[in-house]
């Protein structure tokens, strides 16, 4: 992102160093959560040639503690614990950017036909504040539960609790610039309704969907981590960072490492994620910033 | 320091032979800003004496305030502090004085009025707890003598029905009474001095004349020293012995408030006159459109060091020496003080 | 006040009538069989029907669901499949330790983030406020799983001073049951206590610019007094709403923590229930937990007129 803008304005290059020197000196909360989520998707893509096959196992190394050999131990199965956890960077990564996309897109059409259409609204905010009075794991669980557990079936039933929170801030988004004086003077000027809505109000939305949709991403992989350690979430065979965990509950105290490994991954995974929110909330939005 | 509060002395016109109780020296106070150092009050020197009422008068922003919580130690530690200077009260060095001896001072011999009365007054609590919790830190009056303290202070400030309206809370209260609040908190324990930063600004034309009879009223009894802090040369008219003038964290001129309006000498205290509408003998405003004058230009940045007198740039009088030498503050007058070089040149041109 | 009351426990009514709707029409939703869903990948036709059979999936859809609807009403979730008891009993059965766990929880995160998120904002842009503002933000990236099992293995095991895992009920003894949930709570009330300390200083901060700060101070209030007396039941409203906000997140973490510590508590339930896919417990678990939420939600509203007399209901 950063290198684009150098790129880009190869005229005025002086400046625009100076200009990112500035701005990153300003974020460096974005800067560094971004070179995390950049060393973990280096980690995901190059997985194969970093790590063995996560399957792998030897009965003969159950439990091992981590050497030279094994980084991060072995697990009961005698499975390499370093390659499970590099591979579930990929499950974690995947789980968190669909959750985002696919709750941040309903939530965001549901959002303005609400804002938008009085009668829509009326019905959908009901419905919303049902969902929103179930607990977001319950609702996942029995989702999960009811239908043959997939990565996709997770990272459906992740997103459907997380849509109403979408849904609602940009409701209110839509119904604050809806009453602003230019866009009753588009409807007075016979505008159809969907050049408005894609003229005027989207743009608005940008900005707060944007440090929404990071808070979702971060939210989701930590959702799903939880669910597969309670053992209602993706497959056990898919080596995601929960499943492995869940695996080491029964030997925690002889073999903590194939518990604290994953999680530290998905400690710095979820933590670089909101800094980047943070940063962007507080760039995005300086009278939000103010107050958190 | 006792307890006890101390005895009210007899009622008296602040006689010139009086004790002074508060004497400020050469008080300079700096604000630390990302753009630079701000020089609020910038080498103020004042007496105060007992029972008597001093008005401070100038444009916003030319240090009045900052003065005001200066001299009560209440400029908010990391934002500025007091650089230099000293502030004595009663022979007791204020400037130097740990933060735990200060606060046995503030509210108790030294009490302030701020000028929102609205936001003034904290939303949470009752009034009465808000003016009894005063005698309770300072007086260590228990819980039932505190309250009675209070009814006795709201009644003193003339609010009817006491005993209901210290239950009430300030949001129940319409803008003169919150301010009639603030006075009986400020009083609540007799203090020696009572600082009024702008009491009545932010309230109606009709209730500021009340405020003000209040405060003097109250002043006279309990024997009470005022400095009163306004822009207003209407109130400064109406309640003050003596006038500072203030412009960009210096004094002007400083005199007798008779002597001051009759002979101004300084260009400043001449514009602030001009610029003003005359009041009625109603105490209305009367304004006739086209007679007053305003001063032209900008109050100068505080950020830059002023070699010469601030209000040069603005002045009609000013020679070369003005831009660079900062004038003295002296006597051009018996007992009235002016800083500038041009004094008689100034006081020689009819207004 | 009263009128307020009886008016917002009419608006929960719609918000319960989506719940039990979502609940009992997701069975239905879901393709396939629910009877072959819940029987299990290896139950035999015969297994299925009695299925069918106990749980009315024979009847015609709105028939079921106005006996759901009608047994609800009258307190009945439901009867769990395996044990064949009553929803409610097991319910009752294992109340006992989440609520202890969610008291503590509630008591260790308000304990320790109110006085931090006063000292930050008191100290803004000090040492102490960035390390209370980088504890936050690692609160919020720390799973209760993973902090978990760190304090298993720092305190009970390497220390030895608490007891690894389990719960004691209170009929053991108060000290007994406050060792066992001692670990728990903390694990459990970080991420809350994180919430808790970021919104404390932000309304904090936006109170102590107020001008009855100053007015406080020129009263001659001690610092501590404008702080916790003048300051924070000012700043009241916004950190009791995260409070709140915070009790359904702690939902949630209630079933993780329980599984991690196995404390035999609703969130055991819960994930037993998963496990033997005993559908009714799951739905009368969710409709237990989203009326409780309800409820706490109107607690909370109805809080704001203790501390700011300007709500008035």
């Amino acid at each position: 992102m950063v290198s684009t803008t150098a790129s880009v304005t190869v005229a005025a290059r002086r400046t625009s160093w100076a200009d990112i020197l500035f701005w990153s000196r300003r974020n460096k909360t974005i800067i560094g959560g971004m070179v995390i989520l950049l060393a973990l998707v280096t980690v995901a893509l190059i997985a194969p040639w970093i790590a063995d096959d996560p399957l792998g196992f030897e009965p003969t190394n159950r439990l091992k503690r981590p050497s030279e050999v094994f980084l991060f131990g072995t697990d009961q199965f005698g499975r390499d614990v370093y390659s499970r956890v590099i591979y579930g960077t990929r499950i974690s990564l995947i789980v968190g950017l669909s959750v985002a996309l696919v709750a941040t897109a309903i939530g965001l059409a549901l959002g303005v036909l609400c804002g938008y259409y009085k009668r829509v609204d009326a019905v959908a905010m009901r419905f919303m504040d049902g969902l929103m009075a179930i607990p977001a794991i319950l609702l996942a669980i029995a989702l999960i539960t009811l239908m043959k557990a997939s990565l996709f079936i997770v990272i459906i039933a992740i997103s459907i609790p997380e849509i109403p929170r979408v849904a609602r801030l940009v409701r209110s988004v839509v119904l604050t610039v809806r009453g602003q004086p230019y866009i009753e003077a588009a409807i007075a000027s016979g505008t159809r309704n969907l050049t408005i809505m894609w003229r005027h109000i989207l743009p608005n939305t940008v900005a707060p969907l944007i440090v929404q949709a990071t808070y979702v991403c971060a939210s989701a992989i930590l959702t799903e981590a939880g669910l597969s350690f309670l053992g209602a979430g993706t497959p056990p065979e898919i080596p995601s960072w929960g499943n492995v965990m869940s695996l080491g509950r029964t030997f925690f105290q002889i073999a903590p490492w194939i518990i604290f490994f994953p999680g530290i991954f998905l400690a710095v995974t979820v933590l670089a994620i909101n800094l980047v929110g943070d940063g962007l909330r507080d760039t995005l939005d300086p009278r939000i910033a103010r107050r958190m | 320091m006792t307890a006890v509060a101390p005895a009210v002395s007899a009622p008296i016109a602040a006689p010139a032979h009086a004790e002074t109780i508060l004497s400020v020296r050469d008080l300079r106070t700096q604000f630390f800003t990302r753009d630079g150092v701000v020089r609020a009050v910038d080498g103020v020197s004042f007496d105060l004496k007992r029972g008597e009422t001093l008005c401070i008068v100038g444009e916003s922003g030319c240090g009045k305030s900052v003065t005001a919580l200066s001299i009560l130690g209440l400029i908010p530690a990391g934002a500025g502090r007091i650089v230099g200077g000293s502030v004595r009260f009663e022979g007791t060095e204020l400037t130097t004085l740990s933060e735990a001896e200060m606060r046995r001072i503030r509210g108790n011999r030294i009490s302030m009025i701020f000028q929102e009365p609205m936001t003034s007054l904290n939303p949470v609590f009752t009034v009465g707890q808000q003016i009894a919790e005063s005698v309770s830190i300072h007086q260590g009056l228990n819980r039932r003598q505190a309250w009675d303290r209070a009814i006795e202070m709201l009644s003193l400030v003339k609010i009817a029905d006491p005993k209901r309206r210290a239950g009430e809370y300030p949001h129940q209260l319409s803008g003169g009474m919150r301010q009639r609040v603030m006075i009986a908190i400020a009083l609540a324990c007799n203090p020696q001095v009572l600082i009024a930063d702008e009491p009545t600004t932010a309230l109606d034309v009709t209730i500021q004349a009340q405020i003000l009879n209040l405060m003097l009223e109250l002043k006279d009894r309990l024997g009470t020293a005022i400095i009163l802090i306004t822009h207003d040369l209407g109130v400064v008219a109406e309640t003050a012995q003596r006038v500072i003038v203030m412009y960009a964290g210096r004094k002007a001129e400083e005199a007798a408030v008779d002597e001051l309006f009759r002979h101004p000498i300084h260009p400043y205290t001449r514009g602030l006159m001009a610029s003003i509408p005359r009041r009625s003998a109603a105490g209305r405003r009367s304004q006739v459109r086209g007679r007053l004058q305003e001063i032209t230009g900008i109050v100068p940045s505080l950020r830059e060091e002023i070699p010469g007198c601030a209000f040069a740039p603005r002045c009609g009088f000013a020679v070369d020496r003005c831009t660079r030498e900062q004038p003295p503050f002296e006597a051009h007058r018996p007992a009235h003080f002016a800083a500038c070089w041009e004094a008689a040149r100034v006081v020689g041109t009819p207004r | 006040m009263t009128a307020y009351i009886v008016r917002r426990l009419i608006a929960t009514i719609p918000v319960m009538v989506v719940v039990a709707l979502f609940v009992f029409f997701l069975l239905h939703l879901t393709p396939g069989d629910p009877a072959a869903v819940i029987a299990g990948d290896d139950a035999s036709p015969a297994e299925i029907e009695g299925v069918r059979r106990k749980l009315g999936l024979d009847l015609p859809i709105w028939q079921q669901f106005g006996i759901y609807a009608w047994n609800l009403l009258q307190g009945d979730l439901g009867t769990s499949i395996f044990s064949n008891l009553p929803v409610l009993t097991l319910v009752k059965q294992r109340l006992e330790p989440t609520i202890v766990l969610a008291l503590a929880t509630l008591f260790v995160a308000v304990a320790f983030a109110i006085p931090m998120g006063v000292l930050a904002a008191w100290k803004a842009r000090s040492f102490v406020d960035r390390l209370v503002m980088g504890f936050s933000v690692l609160g919020f990236a720390v799973p209760v799983f993973l902090f978990g099992y760190v304090l298993i293995y720092v305190f009970a095991i390497q220390l030895r001073w608490l007891p690894v895992q389990g719960y004691r009920p209170l009929a053991m003894g108060l000290d007994q049951t406050l060792r066992s949930i001692a670990l728990p709570a903390f694990a459990l009330g970080m991420t809350y206590m994180a919430l808790i300390a970021r919104i404390t200083r932000a309304s904090m901060l936006e109170v102590l610019s107020e001008d009855y700060i100053r007015t406080a101070h020129a009263k001659g209030v001690a610092q501590k007094s404008v702080l916790l007396r003048h300051a924070l039941k000012n700043a009241a409203v916004p950190i009791v709403t995260v409070i709140g906000i915070g009790l359904a997140l702690l939902i949630s973490g209630v079933v993780i923590t329980e599984t991690v510590f196995n404390i035999p508590g609703l969130g055991r339930l819960t994930v037993d229930a998963i496990l033997k896919r005993d559908y009714p417990i799951i739905q009368g678990l969710i409709i237990l937990f989203a009326g409780a939420k309800v409820m706490v939600n109107l607690a909370i509203d109805l809080s704001y007129t203790f501390f700011d007399p300007r709500i008035r209901y």
